[in-house]
């Protein structure tokens, strides 16, 4: 969670060439000379990346084929292949398609983390804004704050039960704590010079929160809003994995317990494919609304 | 001049005022917030039969005069803090190594950082079938499934302080003679030190995330069973206590580990932040 506190700068791309061409002065030769250069590491670099993925799957395919392991511990990455078409359609064993788990997983993930956005983000700026509720919320914070959203799950379930409610809450809990702490340290980092600017133009303290504060958080509410996503996806399949009668975290429990190791490493590979199209969506909704953020 | 004088006065004034209403939003403010979640709870209590923190309290020392499996409340949170330091050490000895290999080595970093960043998009607990599958129940996967889940955070940490080390430095080293492995001992580690420990401290607090979900799959001894048990046997006090104690550790490990941050790394003045 607090990895989001450091933030690297994007490495710079100063390589040794970049060196050398400051020792000579620009000539359309020598950038043509560089550019194909560059050009010819980074086909290099997406060859290594492809070697690499692919080596892990031909290795896993060799151990499978000479049977290092027991099958029964470990099917082939063509078999889950096969397996992920035919659960396109084939309810067994658990008794609900790949689909299905995937609509009933995301509709928990999506309204735990709407809510937690919607709630946490303006709390946050508030907090970050107002001093008097800042220190009336913050040990309330506090106290929520270091409970892991793990934690939450019996009580959500003697509470609300199994159902969507229950762990849409407990959903809601592991977005809702990024999306606060980021958005309370983003409207903190506003420039004073802005403020002042504004301040000196006879702008309200609350027209400068609306105007100048919550335009300047937005990176890092952003930020905070990717973090929570990903928090969110993987309190679910815990969730799931408790009490549930679908989705995706049931679908490798029931596999575990009937012992289909290829069910397993397919539920698996999808939570992981989808969390990684979430976190691509969230990428693109970020460059769209922080267009101005490029230059 | 008097005037002048009363300006000083009235400045002198306005910044006592501006002291007390400092020190009333610092300190009295979270005082009446937190006496009003107090109260929030035993109103809450004595109408509905949500338990009281008498109850919370009084199971927790029905807890240590019977035992469950053997261990009381403080038992069972040793013995996931034991996981998670197990854990940790081996995450950190080979998470910082990897994380210096992918960000210092361009080739290992193409090689190895898609694979890497599939193994990452599975969340922590997703593996934690697969793992008790092959090697169990036993001590042995719970320390597996919390070493997968904090890893990550000490890789990305690690490698992005590696490779954002500035060229400047590095140059510096160049022009004093430095070979490859000066530089990186001498000028890239030592300057990635706090973005090394930034991921040191996500995993503490990840690795305790962990240790509960793992605990709670399969019976065995922990905090994260002691829930679980108070869920199936529908014991609120017990959630609530093992809830408590859950929370203060997750507190107490953040504080040390930021203790620790700043005894290793003292350059670092953290920014006024949660």
């Amino acid at each position: 969670m607090s990895d989001l506190f450091y933030y690297s700068p994007k490495r710079r791309d100063t390589g040794k060439m970049e060196h050398v061409s400051e020792l000579k002065p620009l000539n359309s030769e020598y950038i043509t000379l560089l550019q194909n250069r560059r050009r010819k590491t980074k086909y290099q670099n997406i060859m290594l990346s492809i070697i690499g993925f692919l080596g892990f799957l031909i290795i896993w395919q060799l151990i499978v084929m000479f049977k290092v392991v027991d099958t029964k511990y470990l099917t082939s990455p063509i078999e889950v292949a096969n397996l992920f078409l035919v659960k396109l359609t084939d309810s067994r064993p658990e008794g609900a398609t790949l689909l299905a788990h995937i609509s009933s997983s995301l509709t928990i993930v999506l309204s735990g983390f709407g809510l937690a956005v919607l709630i946490g983000v303006p709390l946050g700026l508030f907090m970050g804004w107002y001093k008097r509720f800042d220190s009336f919320i913050r040990p309330l914070f506090e106290v929520i704050r270091p409970i892991p959203p793990v934690a939450w799950i019996p009580l959500m379930i003697v509470w609300l039960g199994i159902g969507l409610r229950a762990k849409a809450l407990i959903v809601f809990l592991a977005a809702f704590v990024p999306c606060v702490i980021n958005s309370h340290t983003g409207i903190r980092q506003t420039s004073e010079v802005l403020i002042n600017v504004a301040k000196t133009c006879g702008a309200s303290n609350f027209t400068i929160f609306r105007k100048v504060g919550i335009p300047s958080s937005m990176t890092m509410v952003l930020a905070g809003i990717k973090v929570a996503i990903g928090n969110a996806w993987a309190t679910l399949v815990a969730a799931e994995m408790l009490a549930a009668s679908s989705g995706l975290g049931y679908m490798i429990l029931m596999g575990r317990q009937f012992g289909r190791v290829d069910l397993v490493i397919l539920g698996i590979v999808v939570i992981g494919a989808i969390g990684t199209v979430l976190a691509s969506l969230l990428n693109v909704i970020e460059n769209n609304v922080l267009r101005w953020r490029k230059v | 001049m008097s005037n002048n004088k009363s300006d000083i006065i009235n400045a002198n004034v306005a910044r006592k005022s501006l002291a007390v209403s400092v020190n009333f939003t610092s300190a009295i403010i979270p005082a009446i917030s937190i006496l009003v979640l107090m109260l929030l709870w035993i109103i809450i209590a004595s109408s509905t039969e949500f338990p009281s923190p008498k109850d919370v309290w009084d199971r927790i020392v029905f807890l240590s005069q019977r035992p469950i499996r053997g261990l009381n409340i403080f038992g069972h949170t040793w013995v996931s803090l034991k996981r998670i330091f197990a854990a940790l050490i081996i995450d950190w000895t080979f998470g910082i190594a990897f994380g210096i290999l992918i960000g210092w080595n361009k080739t290992c970093k193409a090689l190895f950082t898609p694979l890497f960043n599939a193994f990452r998009a599975v969340p922590p607990l997703a593996w934690i079938p697969l793992i008790t599958l092959w090697f169990g129940t036993g001590e042995m996967s719970k320390i597996l499934v919390v070493i997968i889940g904090s890893l990550a955070p000490v890789v990305i940490n690690t490698q992005a302080g590696i490779s954002s080390v500035e060229q400047l430095y590095l140059d510096v080293g160049t022009i004093f003679n430095a070979n490859e492995r000066q530089k990186l001992l001498q000028v890239a580690i030592p300057s990635a030190l706090d973005a090394i420990f930034a991921g040191i401290r996500t995993s503490t607090s990840a690795a305790w995330m962990v240790v509960l979900a793992a605990e709670m799959l399969g019976p065995s001894s922990g905090v994260g069973s002691l829930i679980v048990r108070g869920m199936s046997s529908i014991d609120m006090p017990l959630i609530l206590a093992s809830m408590i104690a859950i929370g203060l550790v997750g507190a107490l490990l953040a504080i040390v580990t930021q203790f620790a941050e700043r005894l290793v790394c003292p350059w670092i003045r953290k920014k006024e932040s949660f």
